[in-house]
């Protein structure tokens, strides 16, 4: 049965590619799926023998070789190259990558090489489009090209085709189970944290001794670089064991990684491959170029005494520096004045409370920013700094507060105790539970705000166990907090400030409009998150908030009748208000994409696109951003957008690529944490030529610092 | 509490400990490095004579290791690019030395007389051809591919070490498309630059050493 539908499958595909043949193809060059060598046999597989439009086809490229031969993998180590397959697919068919299984290493003499013998499943998935017409299959064609060496290298190419019946339902082809297991036995990402760092010439990773002992000791670990020239692949690794952990040494190769670049391979132990991705900290001398350079090289810096914790205190110092910063940052600003406002009133022991409640406040918050982050992390997300501005929900409920703290500035609620003390109490009411939150509001509107000293201590951070984490977060809030904490704690810094009068009560209101400000900057953030619905519903909250509290407010006065009427419709206007949430969708379109249509003379990020343009050598200026980074528009706005350095993009060439990270995106996140980051803003500039190296530009740029990078270029 | 002066102090102290560290390991390190003096040498040439490296002082001297069998060399030979480069800097006094380090009976292993025939055959006029069956020289250099290119200035100090080009294929299509890292290299130094590509990822066939 089965060898008949097979044969009725072949013969109609037969059937099929005759007609659909043009006549240019001769038949002097039959294609077929698969094609020998003396030395190799090749073969293009499909774990689907009939597939559905929009179905994501599991391919591979099966390599038969001969006894003593061999092909490469993607790093092929001091000679050789890589397999590589270029495809000839129907419109709106998207191949990825090669899947790489884990090769083994290859001595000849002084040369190592990294590849495959005897057999060899290049695994690659294949994205069909939706619109793909049924009743005609698809031609998947392959031009394969190869080195096969022994003692001699011989490099070869084929044409690989294969055809396959497009219907309704997509079928398991007879090699699927094959397929799939070759997928699941792919290297997958260490299940335990291997650290990496760089030391002078030696490259070090490390990783907790525990885990690759099971059964058996470890005496042999390997580790093989995603890319050539990071380690001196012919040297033998050094393994030792330093306490709980397993130390591999390796002497750098012709292109080291650089401390901040992410450093990628597989890690051989116990006979089992894993992916390593890790951040390369260490103590080599920072690069020169821009601030950010040597951020990275501070972040684990054992020149302070050579032992691991002493780098540890090094991110405290900055994480607290970072802390202090932040209090400039004009999202922090208005609301630690309103609350220095409060010490005009009251005594010192009062105060002093009231300044640890403060403290106490931002400790938790953070604390709980830290613990959010870790219980993502822990289930395999990837998340950065600000990660919370990502969710529209979360910006509509911060513009909905930062509205009613305003209405409460400006006089016109009246609300009580509570977590209303983030509001009135904050200039007047001396609640300690009202310090407490507004030091938990601090926390939550300074996260926007990535102060240039924290860049470093947070990637630092988010690359720790828990604990380092969390004291890494905890010193930023000691920071944040440590200013008014310090104006709590002597009043004779208190008496530096003005007396009371009427001048408060002008003052208050006047901050009313910071305040609305705010308000105003988070609806636009989330117009472009949740696009014109999102905005309407932000400001039907908002007037039902303003109703609510005309309500109480006209109320407070009447009979006990009149109260409660009131009371009652302004909790159903706030009722009303919370009902509008669920309505909250986040719109799929692309903002950045969207104004580059407009005429914009920038393009948008996509890796893509970035190693494209790298190909062809052209230079490129990266900008990744978000519409709630203030930094990141200041920038944009006093520099990048000048006519000064659009002419000096024109001038050199540079494409601009600029990332929207407004919403969450993979690929941003992924090409901030390869620059040891973990928010924005970035800016990256590659020169022209191929290389892969970028320069890192500061956070806060002005248009001389843009123009000499480029220039930099041109000399 | 100045965070800029935290900063600075901590940044300082960095490059300190960095400069020390290389500078230590650095002198582990026997092989051929950029900007170190090139490994010194006595060799056996093609057609008999002896040549030291240190005779060559005051000249630009490209080493290119080779083996006549490797598609990677017969992509640039074949194509002519490789008897090109050699041509135009011979010309502009750049002393370009082949050296072969294939072991006796491995692939490219060739006697005087035929590495000048073969030489003959391809176009190609190299200022000389060395040979080392001992593999001796090639593991000086830490040479791993036919072809591999090294570039000594006339002080001796090594200048670039790696690739012919950018593209590692064995398609001759490619050649016009990579960018060519030794000419490159060259103008550099005739125009007295520094290399701004030092240091490339050298491709081809693995050195038939012997083992």
């Amino acid at each position: 049965m089965r060898s008949l539908i097979l044969f009725s499958s072949l013969a109609l595909q037969a059937a099929l590619a005759w007609a659909q043949v043009p006549a240019a193809a001769s038949p002097a060059a039959p294609v077929s799926d698969r094609s020998r060598t003396d030395e190799v046999e090749v073969r293009l597989i499909s774990a689907s023998s009939r597939v559905q439009p929009g179905q994501t086809v599991l391919l591979a490229l099966e390599q038969r070789i001969a006894p003593h031969w061999h092909t490469y993998w993607r790093n092929p180590g001091d000679s050789g190259q890589p397999t590589s397959i270029e495809w000839t697919l129907p419109a709106g068919a998207q191949a990825g990558q090669i899947l790489w299984p884990a090769p083994r290493r290859f001595d000849v003499g002084p040369i190592t090489n990294y590849g495959y013998e005897d057999q060899a499943l290049l695994l690659t998935e294949l994205k069909l489009p939706q619109d793909l017409p049924l009743d005609r299959p698809v031609t998947l064609k392959a031009d394969a090209t190869w080195l096969v060496c022994r003692e001699e290298c011989i490099p070869q190419q084929a044409t690989l085709m294969l055809q396959l019946p497009v219907a309704a339902q997509s079928a398991a082809g007879d090699q699927s189970a094959r397929l799939n297991e070759a997928r699941a036995r792919l290297p997958k990402p260490a299940p335990f944290q291997v650290q990496s760092r760089l030391d002078g010439t030696e490259l070090q990773l490390t990783w907790p001794a525990q885990t690759s002992e099971r059964g058996k000791a470890t005496t042999e670990a390997l580790f093989m670089p995603q890319d050539w020239g990071r380690i001196q692949h012919a040297a033998k690794a050094v393994l030792d064991r330093q306490g709980d952990e397993w130390r591999l040494r390796m002497p750098v190769g012709e292109q080291p990684a650089k401390v901040g670049d992410t450093l990628e391979g597989l890690l051989l132990v116990d006979g089992q491959a894993w992916q390593v991705s890790s951040p390369l900290g260490g103590s080599a001398a920072p690069k020169a170029d821009g601030a950010t350079g040597a951020n990275a090289g501070v972040v684990a810096d054992p020149a302070l005494g050579g032992a691991d914790n002493l780098s540890l205190w090094t991110a405290l110092l900055l994480a607290l520096a970072g802390g202090l910063v932040l209090n400039l940052m004009p999202c922090v600003f208005p609301v630690l004045a309103i609350k220095a406002l409060g010490f005009l009133h009251g005594h010192a022991g009062e105060h002093r409370r009231q300044g640890l409640a403060y403290t106490a406040g931002v400790l938790v918050a953070f604390a709980a920013l830290a613990g959010v982050l870790i219980a993502v992390r822990s289930a395999g997300g990837s998340v950065g700094w600000g990660f919370q501005f990502h969710s529209p929900l979360f910006v509509m409920l911060l513009a909905w507060l930062m509205f009613l703290m305003g209405l409460s500035l400006a006089g016109a609620l009246q609300i009580g105790a509570g977590l209303a003390g983030v509001g009135q109490g904050l200039a007047s009411r001396p609640g300690l539970t009202g310090s407490f939150f507004t030091g938990v509001l601090a926390t939550v509107v300074a996260t926007p705000c990535t102060a240039p000293f924290m860049g470093a201590a947070m990637a630092y951070a988010l690359a720790q166990p828990p604990l380092p984490l969390l004291a890494v977060f905890l010193a930023l809030g000691l920071g944040l907090a440590l200013p008014y904490l310090a104006l709590a704690w002597w009043p004779s810094l208190q008496r530096m400030m003005p007396r009371p009068g009427a001048w408060m009560d002008v003052l208050k209101q006047g901050l009313a409009f910071p305040m609305f400000g705010a308000a105003i900057w988070l609806v636009w953030v989330l117009a472009q998150q949740a696009g014109p619905q999102g905005v309407l519903l932000a400001l039907v909250g908002m007037g039902l908030m303003a109703l609510a509290a005309w309500l109480r407010t006209i109320s407070r006065f009447a009979g006990p009748r009149g109260r409660w009427t009131g009371a009652l419709t302004a909790a159903a206007s706030v009722a009303a208000a919370l009902a509008l949430l669920p309505l909250l969708s986040s719109e799929s379109t692309d903002s950045v994409g969207a104004q580059a249509k407009a005429g914009a003379d920038y393009e948008p990020y996509s890796p893509e696109r970035l190693t494209e343009l790298r190909a062809q050598g052209k230079p490129v200026f990266v900008n990744l951003t978000a519409s709630w980074c203030i930094t990141c528009l200041v920038n944009e706005k006093v520099a990048l957008s000048t006519p000064e350095v659009r002419q000096a993009f024109q001038n050199t060439g540079v494409t601009y690529l600029k990332g929207d990270w407004t919403r969450q995106d993979p690929r941003i996140t992924e090409l901030l944490s390869r620059h040891g980051r973990s928010g924005v803003p970035l800016y990256l500039y590659y020169p022209a030529g191929t290389g892969d190296n970028a320069q890192v530009l500061p956070q806060i740029l002005t248009p001389g610092i843009v123009t000499s990078a480029l220039q930099g270029n041109a000399t | 509490m100045n965070p800029t002066s935290l900063f600075s102090v901590v940044s300082r102290r960095t490059v300190l400990m960095g400069a020390l560290l290389a500078a230590a390991v650095g002198q582990a390190h026997a092989q051929a490095q950029i900007d170190q003096p090139a490994p010194a040498f006595n060799a056996t040439t093609a057609d008999g004579r002896t040549l030291s490296l240190e005779s060559l002082r005051g000249k630009t001297v490209v080493l290119e290791w080779t083996n006549h069998d490797c598609p990677y060399v017969k992509k640039h030979y074949g194509s002519g690019n490789i008897p090109a480069q050699q041509k135009e800097a011979v010309a502009k006094g750049v002393v370009w030395l082949q050296v072969i380090s294939s072991a006796p009976g491995q692939q490219g292993f060739v006697d005087g007389p035929t590495a000048i025939k073969l030489n003959e055959q391809r176009g190609s006029a190299p200022s000389g051809t060395l040979l080392d069956p001992s593999g001796q020289i090639g593991k000086l250099y830490g040479a791993q591919t036919s072809p591999h290119l090294y570039i000594i200035n006339p002080q001796g100090v090594l200048v670039y070490k790696g690739g012919i080009d950018s593209i590692a294929t064995a398609k001759p299509e490619d050649i016009a498309k990579a960018e060519p890292y030794v000419k490159v290299a060259l103008g550099e130094l005739a125009a007295g630059k520094k290399v701004s590509q030092a240091n490339t990822r050298p491709y081809g066939c693995s050195i038939k050493y012997a083992s």
